[in-house]
């Protein structure tokens, strides 16, 4: 590139970009966060494909016939400490025409409204992350507008090695995102797929709303032998055709934004009843109450609890305080307390 | 989603439904808001449609 050209890319980079404040929208993006755990094995089209590891990812398939394992792993690229890696156990080279199997991560509508997606103003949007796998394979990436049906899909290759991969996507002047608390917006990689997400012709960089055209016929099946590995991290996605370096967040920051969506209160998982657990607050008397309070979450959060000496009965919490009753017993407590608020 | 049982949880006037309590066994349970929005909300109401299942009022 031409000393003029460069100056003309950094010129456009200034202006389209955003250049300085926080860049990256994808919250744990390398993969550094596991509040729920560190490992899930038994993932297949029928169990553990939601939110089961590392915090903001989980899988969606269809019909498949694969198993894997799904764990935060220490084999990352220089300058990071944790990958997401993915290990079939069990092969499916069978691929009937609607199986798939994704990777995914989600965004509010109100987080992702600098896209100016469906307007004039509309921006490209550069997604960065580093992979590698057990051998070479393709796979493709995606942005979903889930508001709109909307997508736009690029493939992708993978060596034995890491590498950092860029992928840059026009900007789409069709359907707007909603300003609103659900899911609006889904980054998400196609790792099996059958003829009804690659029957179509495949074409990189469209935004369009057809299935058949989503995946090429090169993509890689991550099923196709349980010698299958694929890691990932360092996953970026950020407004302007530019990727620019990972932007690193210290662990409390991207602790914090995890638990808009997830929060494993006090020493959720390990059993723990003796320094972490909330005691009836009235000790001796029936219609005793357990509270604890929490940052608040997206909503509402499905709450998960172990109790010890008691049945609650009544449920008044509400998005930010724990706040249940019981009315029968006394020395009751609750622990490994999960609260749960995912997209 | 596995559990033994479900049964309402009611506020402290007991007069409104806030939650649906899942017994998951072995002490541990799982509090579902009653909110149409809610998809976790949706599944058990899609469960409780299949013959035999119910979802038990408040003791």
């Amino acid at each position: 590139m031409t000393k003029a050209a460069e100056l003309a890319k950094m010129g456009e980079v200034i202006t389209n970009s955003q250049i300085g404040g926080r860049r990256n929208i994808v919250i744990n993006g390398a993969m550094n966060v596991a509040q729920r755990g560190t490992s899930q094995t038994g993932i297949s089209a029928s169990a553990n494909e939601s939110y089961s590891t590392v915090d903001r990812f989980r899988f969606d398939g269809g019909s498949h016939g694969g198993v894997l394992t799904a764990s935060q792993s220490t084999d990352a690229p220089t300058g990071f400490s944790n990958s997401f890696k993915m290990d079939c156990t069990t092969a499916d080279t069978s691929i009937a025409a609607g199986e798939y199997f994704i990777f995914q991560t989600s965004f509010e509508g109100q987080d992702v409204q600098q896209f100016a997606k469906g307007t004039s103003s509309a921006k490209p949007i550069t997604v960065s992350f580093y992979v590698k796998g057990n051998a070479s394979a393709t796979y493709t990436v995606e942005l979903r507008d889930v508001d709109n049906s909307r997508r736009n899909s690029q493939e992708f290759s993978v060596t034995t090695d890491w590498v950092r991969i860029t992928r840059t996507f026009v900007a789409d002047t069709t359907g707007t995102l909603d300003d609103d608390n659900a899911n609006s917006f889904t980054l998400q990689f196609w790792l099996h797929a059958g003829s009804t997400y690659t029957g179509g012709t495949h074409t990189d960089n469209v935004w369009h709303n057809t299935n058949n055209q989503i995946v090429g016929d090169n993509n890689t099946s991550f099923f196709d032998s349980t010698d299958r590995t694929f890691f990932i991290t360092g996953l970026q996605m950020e407004v302007g055709s530019q990727a620019t370096p990972f932007e690193h967040r210290s662990f409390g920051e991207e602790l914090a934004l995890c638990q808009r969506y997830c929060n494993a209160l006090l020493a959720y998982g390990t059993g723990d009843q003796t320094d972490n657990r909330i005691y009836n607050a009235d000790y001796a008397n029936a219609n005793g109450m357990v509270r604890m309070g929490y940052p608040r979450m997206r909503d509402k959060p499905t709450q998960n609890y172990t109790i010890s000496g008691g049945t609650i009965s009544n449920d008044f919490s509400c998005n930010g305080l724990i706040q249940l009753m019981d009315d029968g017993d006394t020395n009751f407590y609750i622990y490994d307390i999960l609260l749960e608020k995912e997209l | 989603m596995e559990f033994n049982s479900a049964k309402y949880l009611y506020d402290m006037e007991g007069v409104n439904k806030t939650h649906i309590q899942l017994n998951l066994g072995n002490s541990k349970f799982k509090h579902i808001v009653i909110d149409p929005a809610n998809t976790d909300y949706q599944a058990i109401l899609e469960w409780a449609k299949i013959d035999g299942n119910t979802i038990e009022d408040a003791d």
